[in-house]
Order: structure tokens, then sequence, then C-alpha cells
């Protein structure tokens, strides 16, 4: 690396709680690679893609005043939630194509002194190793390579779409999940499902069409030989691994799939162990393809 | 340069292959040819019994959308030669989520049939009819006038692949062109019956619609317009709008997503005692999370006052257009 890599981490609120594992392991995972990660102790929830159907200005505003909290750090944003990245990214996409948009934002912001420049990027984790810290040199830091894992790539929707926000992957062709995989010494397995839906934005409001789709994705990669499913997104993971329980009955067939956080999966080529990962908080247990 | 056509073939009237195959076929493609450019030098040149359906070959018409490497794509629209370089191969398969007839050419009936249940046309009161359409209405709903009912957005909507009874993008982007009318008198009744289930809340929002959209109609982004629109007239009683309403909450008050108390106020007290099992597996994991608990974050009064502030700019707004 030529310079140092600093970045304003988001980890998103579902990963402060639930899905905590994933956080806890990328502050380890970034600081054995020399990463800087710093706090936003003021960034708010970006809605989820909820707060876009409830009101778009709000919404907007809402992302506005954490992109300014970035902005004043002089740093751009790190998430490791797919859903939180096209979120953020869309209303950044919005905010820096229209003028407009930006000044009656800005004019919201500043009756609490604060103001967005329009001069930030929203990445993820997947992608800062993929291209800012770079897949070569994350090779050289394996200490244990994962050539027993056949690991199917679950991209999740918001790393891959809408592509003219995102600007990373081509969701028809994305090739960083992959490479990833093979860079920590796993076989990345290719199946249908590897850029759709897990289904999670309607959990809890149209269930069997989740639990469905869910176990669909699952047995796609499946049935092509996968051992284990990775996935950058913790929503995906929730679906995939919490509701897989759900997924198996919806579908009346058994899947036992462990599915890894992304985080995780560079955490383990570099030698963590199971405890460090938090791997004993998953529902389907990966202890079996654990060496 | 020659390019390997990798096509679906099924023909349900062959009696010896009633099964679908697939055929392989060499084309000398040449700089921009599209691949409905190709599919027609296939057809007349090396094997005429494909079908396929094509018309104005100019992305106007809708009707040549097919899949091309496993998305959907308008084929007059699409060059082969960097499709293939991008894609490393040819295939050529049916629209997905619609039930093939013969090789290419599915039947659109359910699209239709669904196009049909929002009805597609303005239904103005003698009132409405008066309203003049200024620059700024128009624009609201400009996106969705452009749909050319090709059917790339169903075919891709991860939702429909599931539940086929999902009203899907193109319908819902439709009822949006009508709702977001000025001139529309029956907009809170088509967003009542676009509340119910298998309507709007239904969408996963994995964007494929609006990715895969030839004509930028951006379906979601109507769906999100529905969405929005639904609330500020009042139709709450469903879980997609209480889903919402959750949020919008639990940001203003902890600046943060409460994921328990948003199921619970989701789903009420006796469907959410249905996720007991599964929340005592969660709580064995120290996955399950609970309500209320939630640390609120550094400086919650600017996000309460950014509410605040765009809730006074709506009505001045409201106020303005009376």
């Amino acid at each position: 690396m030529e310079h140092e890599l600093r970045y304003a981490y988001y980890p998103g609120c579902v990963s402060q709680h639930m899905t905590k594992e994933t956080n806890e392991t990328t502050r380890k995972v970034a600081a054995r690679l020399g990463i800087q990660l710093y706090d936003m102790p003021k960034a708010s929830c970006c809605g989820a893609g909820l707060l876009t159907d409830y009101d778009y200005p709000l919404y907007i505003a809402i992302n506005a005043r954490i992109f300014a909290e970035a902005e004043a750090m002089g740093m751009d944003i790190l998430t490791i939630c797919s859903t939180c990245l096209m979120v953020m990214s869309t209303a950044n996409r919005d905010l820096k194509a229209d003028p407009k948009l930006l000044a009656d934002t800005n004019e919201v912001l500043a009756k609490s002194g604060l103001k967005y420049s329009g001069d930030i990027e929203v990445k993820q984790l997947l992608w800062v190793l993929a291209a800012d810290y770079g897949l070569e040199n994350l090779k050289k830091q394996v200490v244990k390579p994962l050539n027993w894992l056949k690991a199917a790539p679950f991209y999740g929707c918001h790393s891959l779409r809408p592509s003219d926000a995102l600007g990373f992957d081509d969701p028809e062709k994305p090739w960083s999940l992959d490479a990833a995989i093979e860079a920590l010494g796993a076989e990345a397995v290719q199946y249908r499902g590897k850029t759709k839906c897990c289904g999670f934005q309607v959990d809890i409001v149209a269930e069997k069409t989740a639990e469905k789709m869910t176990g669909r994705r699952l047995l796609e990669g499946k049935e092509r030989g996968a051992n284990c499913f990775v996935t950058p997104c913790p929503f995906c993971h929730i679906n995939l691994d919490n509701y897989q329980g759900l997924a198996e009955k919806a579908l009346d067939t058994k899947i036992d799939m462990p599915v890894f956080h992304f985080s995780q999966l560079v955490g383990l080529a570099l030698g963590m162990s199971p405890q460090e990962l938090g791997l004993g908080r998953h529902l389907v247990s990966p202890e079996k393809i654990i060496k | 340069m020659k390019i390997k056509f990798r096509i679906r073939r099924y023909n349900p009237h062959d009696s010896k292959a009633p099964e679908p195959y697939y055929q392989a076929y060499t084309v000398d493609v040449t700089e921009g040819m599209t691949v409905l450019e190709a599919l027609l030098k296939i057809s007349e040149e090396q094997d005429s019994t494909l079908s396929f359906r094509k018309s104005c070959r100019s992305a106007i018409c809708g009707s040549c959308a097919m899949t091309v490497n496993g998305f959907a794509r308008l084929t007059c629209n699409l060059q082969v030669l960097p499709e293939h370089s991008k894609m490393g191969e040819m295939t050529i398969e049916p629209l997905a989520n619609h039930r093939p007839v013969k090789d290419l050419v599915v039947d659109m009936t359910p699209f239709w049939n669904k196009m049909e249940k929002v009805s597609p046309f303005l239904m103005p009161t003698e009132k409405t009819a008066q309203n003049a359409v200024t620059a700024e209405d128009e624009e609201v709903i400009d996106q969705s006038q452009r749909c050319i009912m090709c059917a790339c957005c169903n075919a891709e909507c991860n939702s429909l692949e599931i539940d086929e009874r999902f009203t899907a993008p193109a319908a819902l982007a439709k009822a949006w062109r009508f709702v977001g009318d000025v001139r529309e008198g029956h907009g809170v009744k088509r967003l009542a019956r676009l509340s119910e289930e298998h309507g709007m809340w239904d969408c996963v929002r994995c964007i494929h619609c609006t990715q895969y959209c030839p004509k930028g109609v951006a379906p979601l982004k109507q769906i999100e317009r529905l969405r929005s629109a639904a609330m500020k007239a009042g139709i709450l009683d469903n879980p997609g709008a209480k889903h919402v309403e959750a949020m919008a909450d639990s940001v203003e008050k902890f600046g943060r997503l409460d994921e328990a108390a948003m199921t619970f106020k989701t789903l009420g007290f006796l469907k959410s005692l249905g996720k007991i099992p599964l929340g005592i597996r969660m709580e064995l994991h120290g996955k399950m999370p609970h309500p209320y608990i939630v640390p609120q974050i550094e400086r919650i009064e600017e996000v309460r006052e950014i509410y605040k502030e765009i809730e006074k700019t709506a009505a001045l707004k409201e106020k303005k257009k009376e």
C-alpha cells in the first residue's frame, strides 16, 4: 500500500446488534491489515430503504447528515452492510447529480449547523479489500489458505444494484467477492442465484415469499456443490443463516448450509479462531467445515 | 467474427422432441450487429423454424425482450460483440417468470392481466379533470410514462419468481402513472387496493426492475412513490405501511433501527407470539434483538430537527398548492 487507509466506519444498525459478530470481526481484521477505522458516534440509521418509502426528502436529509459527519472527519465511509451501502450510495448519487436537491437539503441541515458539500464516497469492506487494499496484498497476509472450502458467493442485491449509484461490480458479471474468495484460498462456486435476492425486505411483510426465496438461493448453491455460503451483507446473513430453518420448512427440505459473513472468511484465512470470529452465534453451525 | 449462439429451443407440439433443449448456431457477427439482427440472420440463413417475437427493431415496440446470458434484455437494443466480450458466451432463452409457448416466445397473458387489474387509464372526477398539469406535475409521472410493456422488469422480478400473484413492477409503475396524475379522481381508492396482499408492499427491493428496464422507467422508484402516497393518504392498516412507520419512529426516537420493536409493531401482539420458538433459538445464540434497549446516537436532536424541518417544508408546499 502506498498510503494509509483510513475510513469513517459505519457498521450499520443491524451489525451493532443482531449480527454484531461481523462488526467485531471487521474491527479485528482491519486492525490486523493496518486499515484504520474511525467511529462515527453521531451517525444515525440510513433508513434501510424504508425511509425512502416514507418520505424521499427526509431520507435524503438523514443520509446527508451522515455524509456531513464523514466529510468533517475528512474520510470516505466504509460500511459492512450492503443495504446501508445501497441506500447511502443512492442518496449520494442524487445529491451529487442535483444541485437543487443538495441546496434544499443543506438548508435543512443548516438548522443544526451542518453542511454536506458532496465530497465523500461510500464503500464496503469487500470493495476496500478488493481495490484499495488489493487482493494481492491480502493474499500475502493469508496464514491459513481455505482450500477445503467450496464457497458460494452471495453478493446480495444491494452490493450490485443500482449500478449507476454503486459503480463497482458489474451486476451481470460481478468479480469482487469471487476474487476475494479465491485470494483466501477457497473455491468460488458458480450458481444461478449468486446475484439474486434473499428476500429480506419482506421478512415480516410477506413471510412466505421471503422464506421460499431464501431457501431457493441456498439450494441453488448447494446443487452446484457449495459447502458454505459467503455474503458481505448482514441482512442476507440473517435470512440465509437465522431463517434457514424457516426456509427448510417452507420448502419441506433439509438444507443445512453454513453461512459466513465475508469478514469472517477473511478472519479465518488470517488465522483467527472460531471464537474470535463469533461463529458460535450462527444458527446453522459451521463447525463441520472448520479446520 | 464468428460467434456461437446457444439458443433454448422448445416445441411442445413436436412429438419427437417435446422437451426444451439447447441448439447451437454459429453466426458471422459484424461490428454493431444487435442480438435481434443475429437471430434474424439465423432464422433467414440457417433455421426458419426458430421462433421469436420482434417488430420495430428500434426499442419502441417492446416485442423482442428475451433472456440474454441470464438477464432480461431488449435484443434490438443490445449489441452482440460487447455483450459477448463481457460475458464470454451468447446464451439466448425466453423471458423468465413467463411460460414459454415456443422457443423464445412466451405467454404474455399474465402480464396483460396484471396490467388490466390496475385500471391503466385516467379516472378523473368532474372537478379533478379541471386541474392544470404544470411542468413540475408532469415530471413526477414522466418516468412511468416511458414504459413500452416489454416485460423485462417482470421477468427479472425476484418477488414474482416466488409469488406469481404479485402485481409486479410493470403494473405498479403503470399504477403510479395514474395515481400520480393531478387530474386523477380516484387515487386514494387505487392506493387502498394496491396496498392489499400481493400489492405494492410485496416488492423485495431487489432493484432488478430498475436495473434492467431498457427505457428508464425505474419501476422501484414508482413503487416507492406509491408507498409514500399511500401512507400520506392514511392507508396504514397493513404490515408494509406499519413496518415503514415503525422504522420512521425508531429513527426519530433513537437514531437507530430497533429490530424487535419493529417486528412487534408490524405484526401486532398475536402474530408476534408466533415468532417465539425462533426467538428462543436466536436467544440461545445471542441473536435475539431486545426491544427498546437500543443506545441512542450522539446529537439525536439534529435528527429530530431534520424531521421537523422536512415536515414544515412539506406543509408549506401543500399550502402553496391550495
